[in-house]
């Protein structure tokens, strides 16, 4: 009791003392630093969060030094309040100079502000945007050019930037490199009729709500933007803007990124004046409520990487009572027949590949919840040598609260609203607080960020908005400036001062770009490169100091730095001290080609016009697993099609077989001298009501030709409905004849054949994956004795139980020349079955629990050790599954309610606790009681998986689990196996196929893993961006956009060698989609 | 402070006990309208799509009904006459039960149930209690008895009518490559709503499609065809209606009978939900409109109820078996595709198929049921909708009231003409079954109306 009390003494001490400091930033007040910038908005009957949509999101923050004193001074623009100008006057010490200066604006609600050189006299001049013509708001955008006296002087109509539109900000860039700097201005849309419908809207322009691209004509702005391409629709929600040189290309691009249900653009600039918008191509999925957005290269190619805000919360509380994801049939709708492309609610990070898509891994790196973000700034904050990455945080009330929309608004609003269009502050002091602390991550290796919040900084209750960056007391490190919703604007002032390395560059560049915006730098140091392009508008509604910042952590010494200017010209400066601030101008410049930034990739896999006559496209048919089964985890309805090979009219030549989903026949394509043909097999066409999952081509009946096992499956057929017996088919002169098969009604899942009993004949192992209508329940997999004529399933219950299977190997792995069998699947462990004579016997030979989604095996020594090890096909670890083997993902599969139907519910871990993965509406749509015990979302947010079910309910439940959600290798250690996950990159999707062959020609076989799933609901995401990887050995795995394979944004299911004129070629399965044809280039 | 409120609190109870003798406890028909209207309160705060609601006044009402029919013998009890339905408990003889309390504490037992925000009705449930504890605590406690009793054995037969099972049977399968099928409406594209109603166990109908009406017109884009010149029909009106503006009668009859439970409105940052009652409940409520013009007792307003919520709830089945039979695609998706892309409908399109009108096949079974209730021509004055910002509308007959209710989706652009014609048919032919083969009332009192 005592020590209680004596350490809530020490507490209560500790709070005491003065304000708490982070471990990195520390946060002067006014009281010492003179900024008593308040962005104090004041809601009204006839103007709050209902009548306006952005009425929270905050005013903006400039950068920069105005006076050229070395010491960046700061701009913040309010939104009901005047703008603030103050002077730095070094020792962190500011001066209010706004009046004097005469800054503080007309517009009555202000938004953005920019620092730039508008004019090209090398001095910052202030664009602040406005929002203008709806609410009552009068003015325009106000361009206050520096009169280098620390007077301004406004002359947005003179150079016809005036804009009356709804901006929520603007940026620069020299689009068109003919020297001046250009403008974007980024609007956004109002809901209102028009806003909503066809993704086609944003063809049509709209003054108020379209972006614009403003072509500076020596001091008079043009707007461009229809000529150039750029969208101006009244669905344009713009909230993010970047500016990078994204294709590396020499010309800046742009990246907008919109909020609700409108996509983000991806202007890729042709360098003629135009721009070609482009989202669709390289990205698989956004982020849907984009807000602020930021770019930086964060993996040290050279390459710059993005990251792009929205609002999924990480505490458990909001996240379950804040509106979600769509429902899946209304994303199927929105972007089947309403033309948008894939969206969804967190976070996103694009690691950018040349040439090839960008590779989203926030889930995987961390950062994809940051609850309601409006500012990402990527620096080296630490100084390390590593990107580390802030994010501003907060909202004062969350719109997207469901108990409000549902419960509260109507009750209390809705005669208001439809009476007088009015409505109260009580109402609206019902919405919960979104009062969330800024976040802080460091960067580390392999993709991955550390959330530092409450350590480097302290968890504030602030709503925090536009951040800029810069080094605000000159000690060579970054220091961050907020604008502050209803509070004072927040330093934050960074510490590491000396205790590691940095380097600070500034330009002058020759006018009317002084600043060098758009300058490129290329740092190496001990073979490390990192990359910069300067680019002052970035995160929200902000702009930072113009300078490119680097930390080199205890490195003394920088080898080289390459400076390429927007003339495309460059210059090289060798071993250059840390620790200093370098001013550089052109100087021996030399022209700079930029195909040395785009290296022609190594190109093992060419695709093959015509596919070789293999025009083979699966169709999935139209079922929805979740329509019938709400709560599972992912599909398994389309795990087709099943793809084999082999010699199907004993030509000698190899044929392919293609399975056909649902009700859509089965596809044979016949290899003849020239090219593929397809061949209608009528007997196998007949049975087209059947999905064909797994097949084999192969001499069962030992009669000298193949035959044809096809497994059947689908998940849509259940009991014992007969599409979902299994089929064979003995090749009879040049037909097809059906022959007998025990009955077992399974839904198969691969089928591999090896003579078991060593008889001389072909027996099967027949793997099935799941019972229609009852996920969770373990299906039957079956050996399947081969006796001369006959098929008879073997007794093996181990194995006929072994768990929802998914792939299957015969290997000796215990090397007694018999080869054994090898299973994964999901919710299971990899399970070893050693073939003692002709019995197939479990041994547990790995040294941990390792139950995974694990979907595809192949045995490989990755390690070049000698022995064999195996590598594993997992769900990767991009993704809001979490599992380890102290915390295991668990599922807990019974029949809650007692209608006759089992319920999957899964659990994860988050701080020692399980929770529900999906929320009230989902769970409640299936078990309706709970609506019951959770009359609001409140309620239910927060809430255990104890306390969502009862105990008892618990425990009567059977319980499945997974420890490993990472693809990766068994590592053969004398026989024992442990688990080695593969590197990030190999994380992003499910792997759901490999194969061994020698694709380079260098003697030595690789393995070729694919992968991309599709089969979950929205609030997953979609795992579409992984391109595939040549894997030679465990240190050297080739990311497949770089050996010409087009993988991204598919979902592959097989990998093998076909011939042709006996050259081989790799055959792509894809499912509901075209298959691929690649010749081997080596 | 809490000690002293107990405090006070068990004084006021020592002083009632002690000072208080006991007296009988009356039940009027007031206080079962009220239980009616405190559940139905609940109803639209927890959002109930219009055929559960159907399913939520059902059973509390029948449950009443049977009690009551125990103690007066004008009415017969249902049992033998819904589906399933087996005689409840009798009441023991020796108790001092007061019937038509019984009757009010199934009906809210029941209520509780079906609902989701139990609290609302427990408070007031609680509350009621007390009184009558006070009133006459031995009366109270047989008569509580007996009615959660009854609310039980109602229960048990409530709990086999495959409203669980129908939880977990599949979603509607959206087919927007289809055009003619149904496919989510805009602005919250809401998945359709209660797919499996028809496997719901009918009350008096033999089976969800007894009353199967004919097909739609064929669906065709060929400006020839019937479908066609339906649609183009609902377009023309209205954007006559436009014209016309918000005061034309057209427009006041499609809001008067919106009864849109969850209506969803985009403002500002928000999109959020105005709820209303359902179509049923309308119906409900202009039962208990005509009970207290009529001046019914108790026992017939708890008949009048129960009548007419069972047909009602017979009408949502039936109704429901044939939307996902023809899976018809709503006006609002094929104006804005064919005609108009920024077309919006009077009403916000409802989250299911179009064929026929549930509120048309509601509202004729419902015009039926009153009808043999109350008499034609019985004219009254419909303050349903006034606690919704709606005014009062004037009627001189319950079928009058129907055939309005039924046209009115046409002027709101919900519905095509055929769906609102053949529904409240469909409504009617299914009312007559109901009225004819319920056997509610003793053939001597039968005479006496």
């Amino acid at each position: 009791m005592n020590k209680y009390i004596a350490l809530i003494g020490l507490i209560l001490v500790l709070l005491g003392c003065g304000h708490k400091e982070g471990e990195l930033f520390k946060n002067p007040t006014s009281k010492t630093t003179g900024i008593d910038f308040k962005n104090i908005i004041t809601e009204k009957n006839d103007l709050n969060i209902l009548d306006y949509l952005y009425f929270y999101n905050g005013g903006g923050v400039a950068l920069g030094d105005i006076n050229n004193d070395d010491l960046p001074d700061i701009f913040f623009s309010g939104n009901q309040v005047k703008n603030k100008l103050y002077i730095n006057k070094g020792n962190l010490q500011f001066e209010d100079i706004t009046e004097t200066a005469g800054v503080s604006g007309n517009s009555t609600w202000n938004t953005g502000s920019v620092m730039g050189d508008i004019n090209g006299d090398g001095l910052l001049d202030i664009y602040v945007c406005a929002v203008v013509g709806i609410n009552g708001f009068n003015g325009f955008n106000e361009l206050y050019i520096n009169n280098g006296d620390n007077t301004f002087t406004e002359s947005a109509a003179k150079y016809g930037l005036d804009f009356d539109t709804y901006s929520s900000n603007a940026t620069f860039l020299d689009y068109d490199l003919d020297g001046d700097l250009d403008l974007y201005l980024l609007n956004h849309a109002v809901h209102t009729q028009e806003s909503f419908g066809r993704s086609d809207i944003r063809n049509k322009r709209n003054f108020q709500t379209g972006d614009k691209l403003l072509r500076n004509d020596g001091g008079k702005f043009t707007d461009v933007s229809e000529q150039a391409g750029i969208y101006g629709g009244a669905n344009g929600y713009g909230l993010g803007i970047s500016i990078a040189d994204f294709n590396q290309d020499g010309f800046p691009d742009i990246f907008v990124g919109n909020d609700f249900h409108e996509d983000d653009y991806y202007y890729i600039n042709n360098g003629d004046g135009t721009f070609n918008e482009c989202l669709k191509t390289f990205f698989g999925h956004t982020s849907q409520a984009s807000m602020g957005n930021d770019v930086a290269d964060i993996n040290h190619d050279g390459r710059p990487d993005i990251i792009s805000l929205d609002m999924l919360p990480e505490d458990e509380k909001p996240l379950k009572s804040s509106e979600g994801d769509d429902d899946i049939q209304i994303q199927k709708l929105r972007i089947g027949h309403y033309g948008y492309h894939y969206q969804f609610t967190r976070n996103m990070l694009y690691i950018n590949q040349q040439n090839g898509n960008y590779l989203e891994t926030a889930l995987l790196s961390g950062i994809a919840a940051t609850d309601w973000s409006w500012s990402p700034l990527f620096a080296d904050y630490d100084q390390d040598g590593e990107q580390d990455l802030f994010i501003s945080n907060g909202i004062p009330k969350r719109p997207n609260d469901l108990d409000f929309i549902k419960f509260v608004s109507s009750e209390q609003i809705q005669k208001k609203i439809i009476n007088t269009k009015l409505v109260d502050q009580e109402a609206i002091d019902l919405m919960p607080s979104g009062k969330v602390h800024n976040y802080i991550f460091k960067g580390g290796n392999d993709l991955r960020f550390e959330d530092k919040s409450g350590n480097w900084i302290v968890n504030d209750t602030l709503v925090s908005g536009a951040t800029a960056l810069g080094d605000l007391d000159n000690d060579g490190d970054l220091d961050l400036v907020i604008n502050i919703l209803n509070n004072e604007a927040a330093l934050y002032i960074n510490k590491i001062n000396s205790k590691a390395n940095f380097l600070k560059i500034k330009f002058d560049y020759p006018n009317p770009n002084h600043f060098g915006i758009g300058t490129k730098v290329f740092s190496y140091s001990d073979g490390n490169l990192q990359y910069k392009e300067l680019y002052t508008v970035r995160g929200f509604q902000a702009s930072s100091e113009p300078m490119i910042h680097f930390g080199y952590g205890e490195k003394e010494k920088i080898d080289s730095i390459k400076i390429v200017w927007p003339n495309k010209t460059y210059q090289l400066l060798r071993n250059i001290a840390v620790n200093q601030t370098l001013i550089i101008s052109p100087e021996n410049t030399k022209p700079f080609d930029y195909n040395t930034l785009r290296p022609e990739p190594e190109i093992l896999f060419k695709k093959v016009k015509n596919n070789l006559g293999i025009d083979f496209k699966h169709e999935e048919d139209n079922y929805i697993d979740f329509n019938r089964q709400k709560l599972i985890p992912y599909q398994i309805s389309d795990r087709g099609p099943a793809t084999a090979i082999g010699d199907m009219n004993n030509d000698g030549k190899k044929d392919i077989f293609f399975g056909g989903s649902k009700h859509i026949s089965s596809k044979v394509y016949m290899q003849t001298d020239s090219k593929y043909i397809e061949k209608k097999m009528v007997t196998i066409a007949r049975d087209s009501i059947k999905e064909d999952v797994a097949a084999i081509i192969a001499d069962l009946n030992n009669d000298g030709k193949k035959d044809l096992f096809l497994g059947s499956g689908g998940a849509d057929f259940y009991n014992q409905m007969k599409p979902l017996l299994d089929s064979y088919y003995i090749q009879k002169d040049s037909t097809f004849v059906a022959a007998k098969l025990p009955d077992y009604f399974e839904n198969a899942s691969v089928i591999k054949a090896n003579d078991i009993d060593n008889d001389g004949d072909l027996d099967l192992f027949v793997a099935n994956n799941t019972v229609s209508n009852d996920f969770g329940k373990i299906p039957n997999s079956y050996i399947l004795i081969n006796d001369k004529d006959n098929f008879s399933l073997a007794k093996n219950e181990e194995l006929q139980n072994a768990g929802m299977i998914t792939d299957a190997i015969w290997n000796d792995f215990n090397n007694d020349g018999v080869k054994d069998l090898i299973v994964v699947g999901e919710w299971m462990q990899p399970k070893f079955f050693k073939n003692q004579d002709g019995t197939l016997i479990e041994v547990n030979l790995l040294d941990q629990k390792l139950n995974g989604l694990w979907r595809s095996i192949i045995p490989f020594d990755i390690d070049k050790d000698g022995d064999v090890d195996y590598l594993l096909g997992n769900w990767g670890s991009n993704t809001r599954f979490k599992a380890t083997s102290k915390y295991p993902m668990k599922m807990y599969y019974a029949d809650f309610d007692l209608n006759g139907n089992t319920e999957t519910i899964v659990t994860i871990e988050k701080n020692g606790k399980y929770y529900p993965l999906l929320g009230l509406d989902e769970l409640s749509g299936q078990l309706v009681n709970l609506r019951k015990k959770f009359n609001t979302y409140e309620d239910f947010g927060g809430k255990t998986i104890d306390e969502v079910f009862d105990k008892k309910s618990l425990e009567n439940a059977i319980l499945l689990e997974v420890h490993e959600l990472q693809s990766g290798y068994l590592e053969n250690k004398k026989g024992h196996f442990n688990f080695v996950p593969f590197q990030s990159e190999l994380q992003v999707s499910p792997i759901t196929c490999f194969l061994n062959y020698d694709f380079d020609n260098d003697g030595k076989d690789e393995i070729l893993a694919a992968g991309n799933y599709f089969g979950v609901i929205p609030f997953h995401g979609r795992f579409d961006s992984f391109s595939g990887a040549v894997i030679k050995s465990k240190d050297e795995i080739i990311s497949g956009h770089q050996l010409g394979l087009d993988f991204a944004q598919r979902s592959i299911r097989h990998l093998n060698i076909i011939s042709l004129n006996s050259k081989p070629y790799l055959l792509v399965t894809i499912n509901d989609d075209m298959a691929q044809v690649y010749e081997l280039k080596k | 402070m809490i000690k002293n409120q107990l405090v006070i609190v068990l004084t006021i109870i020592l002083l009632v006990s002690c000072n208080k003798k006991e007296e009988p406890i009356v039940i009027t028909a007031s206080d079962f309208h009220e239980s009616v209207d405190k559940i139905g309160v609940v109803m639209v705060h927890d959002i109930f799509s219009p055929p559960v609601a159907s399913r939520v006044f059902v059973y509390p009402n029948i449950a009443a009904y049977e009690i009551m029919a125990q103690q007066n013998e004008t009415y017969l009890p249902l049992e033998n006459q819904l589906t399933d339905l087996t005689a409840i408990p009798k009441a023991d003889p020796s108790k001092p039960i007061n019937f038509k309390l019984a009757a009010l504490i199934a009906h809210i037992e029941l209520g509780r149930r079906l609902i989701f925000s139990e609290k609302t009705i427990e408070t007031y449930r609680d509350s009621l209690y007390q009184i009558w504890r006070s009133k006459n605590a031995s009366e109270f406690m047989a008569s509580k008895e007996y009615g959660l009793e009854v609310a039980n054995f109602i229960g048990v037969w409530m709990d086999k009518d495959n409203y669980n099972q129908t939880r977990t049977m599949p979603k509607f399968t959206v087919d927007s490559d289809d055009p003619s099928r149904w496919q989510p409406t805009p602005p919250s594209y809401m998945d359709g709503l209660e797919p499996h109603w028809n496997k719901i166990r009918p009350f008096v109908i033999n089976s969800a499609d007894q009353f199967k009406p004919i097909p739609p017109p064929p669906f065709s884009m060929e400006k020839e065809s019937n479908f066609y010149k339906e649609l183009k029909e609902v377009y023309d009106i209205t954007q006559e209606l436009v014209t016309k503006g918000d005061e034309s009668e057209e427009i006041q009859i499609a809001k008067f009978w919106d009864c849109n439970p969850y209506l969803t409105v985009s403002r500002g940052h928000l999109m959020f939900a105005i709820k209303k009652i359902t179509p049923g409940a309308h119906w409900i409520g202009i039962c208990q409109v005509a009970c207290k013009k009529a001046d019914s007792d108790f026992d017939e307003t708890v008949y009048a109820y129960t009548k007419t919520s069972i047909a009602i709830a017979d009408a949502f089945i039936s109704c429901w078996d044939e939307k996902f039979r023809s899976n018809l695609v709503r006006p609002e998706t094929l104006i804005n595709e064919h005609f108009d892309d920024n077309w919006k409908p009077v009403l916000q399109t409802p989250p299911f198929p179009e064929y026929t009108s549930g509120h048309s096949v509601a509202s004729g079974a419902a015009g039926i049921a009153l009808t043999s209730i109350f008499g034609d021509n019985f004219a009254f004055d419909d303050d349903v909708e006034v606690p919704y910002g709606l005014p009062i509308r004037s009627f001189t007959s319950f079928n009058q009231a129907a055939d309005e209710a039924a046209i009115s989706r046409m002027y709101g652009g919900i519905h095509y003409r055929a769906a609102v014609e053949v529904g409240v048919k469909q409504g009617r032919d299914l009312g007559k079954f109901v009225i004819e083969n319920l056997e509610m009332k003793s053939n001597s009192s039968k005479n006496n109306q």
